[in-house]
């Protein structure tokens, strides 16, 4: 199945895991699938337990493989936080305009990313004293609130008119380590702009075609997009409906083709799913459908009456009742009836 | 006025210095119970000596000058000597020596103490590592704790260590069990490891005693009817 300078090329990796892989070095193609055992290494396992089957060892080697990819993905995601609390590489950056290079390299170490991973890097950042955005190289908000101020809250009032109704100040009140976890409320709102790009689903179980984290924006970057959306709207507000009516005459053609059995939609559909999995290739198990044939030995008939059936019978060795008066008094073993 | 203060300050200073002794109290019985080589007249260390040894001129603990390592004994080595087997005819004891320190860091501990600690054990090729911190680590550096192959790196917060919880009436006696004991026990009572009962990694006592997977600890109770019951834990 896999091919020796695969499986050289495996073992320079510090990861099997395809996604996590592939967010490394997108250029270079995803690995085979975990190498199988060698047919001598089969064979041990096998002769050890007895009553084992290669389904077995087939089960008991997709887990091994799945708890191992996990693993590999923890480290890669440890190393990449280890990274990350070094940026960004020069200490005059601006987190609001980063260097094309420190954009590049933060995107990229965030594809394996959880929000949860997310914190972790803030609050590894703010342990190194430096503001929890990752592109920001000032030193993180530390508000002086007396001796034993640990787990104070704070007042944080809004612009004017930010209130209810238009009028007045919006009003929080927030806990005084929320507060300082960035270096200013901008850096806030950019990393929590990050922070929700971030893909809930663990890299080990996401599908190999997952787009999600893989274009994460910055804000300055959303707002610019956002702002030439806008422009190119008002310039091309009557075209537009025009290329909207050609879409939908065009997808009703396609589901008119549409057909059950077609194995190229097929492929794509599993890969849509997430069914072109890490183990198999054909889905998350290796489904085998066999028709269990049945052997008729003798013809079939219908059934036929038989004499003690003729006043209704008995239902397993129970008499019903209408009968009973016709039995002897003694009530004999039903048996003997039969 | 000034007197007040100094005096507050003192205060202070000695309710640190006397944690910190009863933690390293602790930490002490903590190296003795697991087997290793204490002299008794370290393990009774007053708190006199302690200050002596530990305090810098403002009378503060100076945790910088907190560390020590231990040898195992030769009971301890033959505990964690693996079975012979065929491939490995002359097993050799998987435990050495351990290096025990205290973080002064007061606050916000996270991978960088945690890369220098890890550091230091692989240079001087340390077999285990315990780091006490006062405050709880981050828990990517909790991830890079237990990250180095073949050594052992522990944590324990210094709190945790204020009391010798397995001197608490309640907690029953806990023994490890040799792989050969393991073996005659799972021999005599027709068993599978896993059929014994279980225990984690993370039990407060297991973590005291520094427990790994795979390992069998005997834990003895007092029973009213029968004097004391014995029961076998496997721990995973």
């Amino acid at each position: 199945m896999t091919t020796p300078p695969d499986r050289a090329q495996q073992s320079t990796l510090k990861t099997s895991l395809p996604t996590a892989y592939a967010a490394v070095n997108a250029q270079q193609p995803r690995p085979a699938p975990p190498s199988e055992l060698t047919p001598d290494e089969q064979e041990k396992y096998l002769l050890a337990r007895p009553g084992a089957t290669a389904q077995h060892l087939d089960i008991a080697l997709q887990h091994a493989h799945q708890i191992q990819a996990q693993k590999d993905a923890e480290n890669l995601i440890l190393d990449r936080i280890l990274d990350l609390v070094t940026l960004p590489t020069s200490p005059s950056a601006d987190p609001a305009a980063p260097s094309a290079e420190d954009a590049r390299t933060f995107k990229a170490a965030l594809v394996p990313f959880r929000p949860s991973d997310y914190d972790n890097l803030t609050l590894e950042r703010n342990y190194d004293q430096l503001c929890g955005y990752g592109l920001c190289p000032r030193r993180h908000r530390k508000e002086e609130c007396g001796p034993g101020s640990q787990g104070s809250f704070k007042f944080k009032w809004g612009a004017k008119g930010s209130g209810p109704g238009g009028r007045g100040r919006s009003m929080d009140i927030v806990p005084q380590e929320k507060l300082e976890k960035w270096c200013s409320d901008d850096c806030a709102e950019r990393a929590l702009f990050i922070r929700v790009q971030l893909a809930e689903e663990p890299v080990w179980e996401r599908r190999a075609g997952d787009k999600r984290n893989r274009n994460i924006l910055l804000l300055e970057e959303a707002r610019a997009k956002r702002m030439q959306e806008t422009a190119a709207a008002a310039t091309t507000g009557s075209s537009s409906k025009d290329v909207q009516g050609k879409e939908d005459v065009t997808a009703e053609l396609d589901l008119g083709n549409l057909t059950l059995q077609d194995t190229n939609r097929g492929k794509e559909l599993a890969l849509e799913r997430g069914d072109a999995g890490l183990v198999f290739r054909d889905g998350r198990v290796d489904v085998q459908i066999k028709e269990k044939e049945r052997e008729l030995h003798h013809p079939v008939a219908a059934p036929q009456l038989r004499p003690e059936d003729a006043a209704g019978g008995s239902i397993e060795g129970y008499v019903p009742s209408e009968d009973r008066g016709k039995q002897p008094a003694d009530d004999g073993d039903v048996l003997d009836q039969i | 006025m000034d007197g007040d203060i100094a005096s507050q300050n003192a205060d202070a200073a000695n309710t640190e210095m006397i944690r910190l002794w009863r933690t390293w109290k602790t930490v002490l019985e903590l190296l003795v119970d697991r087997g290793y080589e204490i002299t008794e007249g370290e393990l009774k260390i007053t708190l006199d000596q302690f200050k002596d040894k530990f305090s810098d001129p403002l009378g503060y603990p100076d945790r910088n000058k907190m560390k020590t390592s231990a040898r195992p004994t030769e009971l301890m080595k033959q505990k964690y000597t693996p079975l012979p087997s065929k491939s490995n005819p002359d097993p050799q004891p998987d435990c050495g020596l351990i290096y025990v320190d205290f973080c002064p860091d007061s606050t916000a501990v996270g991978t960088k103490q945690v890369r220098t600690f890890n550091h230091f054990i692989d240079e001087n090729n340390y077999h285990t590592g315990i780091f006490i911190t006062q405050t709880p680590i981050s828990p990517s550096a909790v991830r890079l704790l237990s990250g180095i192959p073949g050594r052992i790196c522990e944590h324990f917060q210094e709190q945790d260590l204020l009391v010798n919880i397995t001197r608490h009436e309640l907690v029953p006696k806990h023994v490890l069990l040799s792989p050969e004991e393991k073996a005659r026990l799972l021999e005599r009572y027709r068993l599978k490891e896993s059929q014994l009962p279980r225990i984690q990694v993370s039990d407060p006592v297991a973590r005291y005693l520094g427990l790994r997977r795979g390992q069998v600890v005997k834990i003895i109770r007092k029973s009213e009817t029968a004097g004391r019951y014995a029961s076998y834990r496997w721990v995973i």
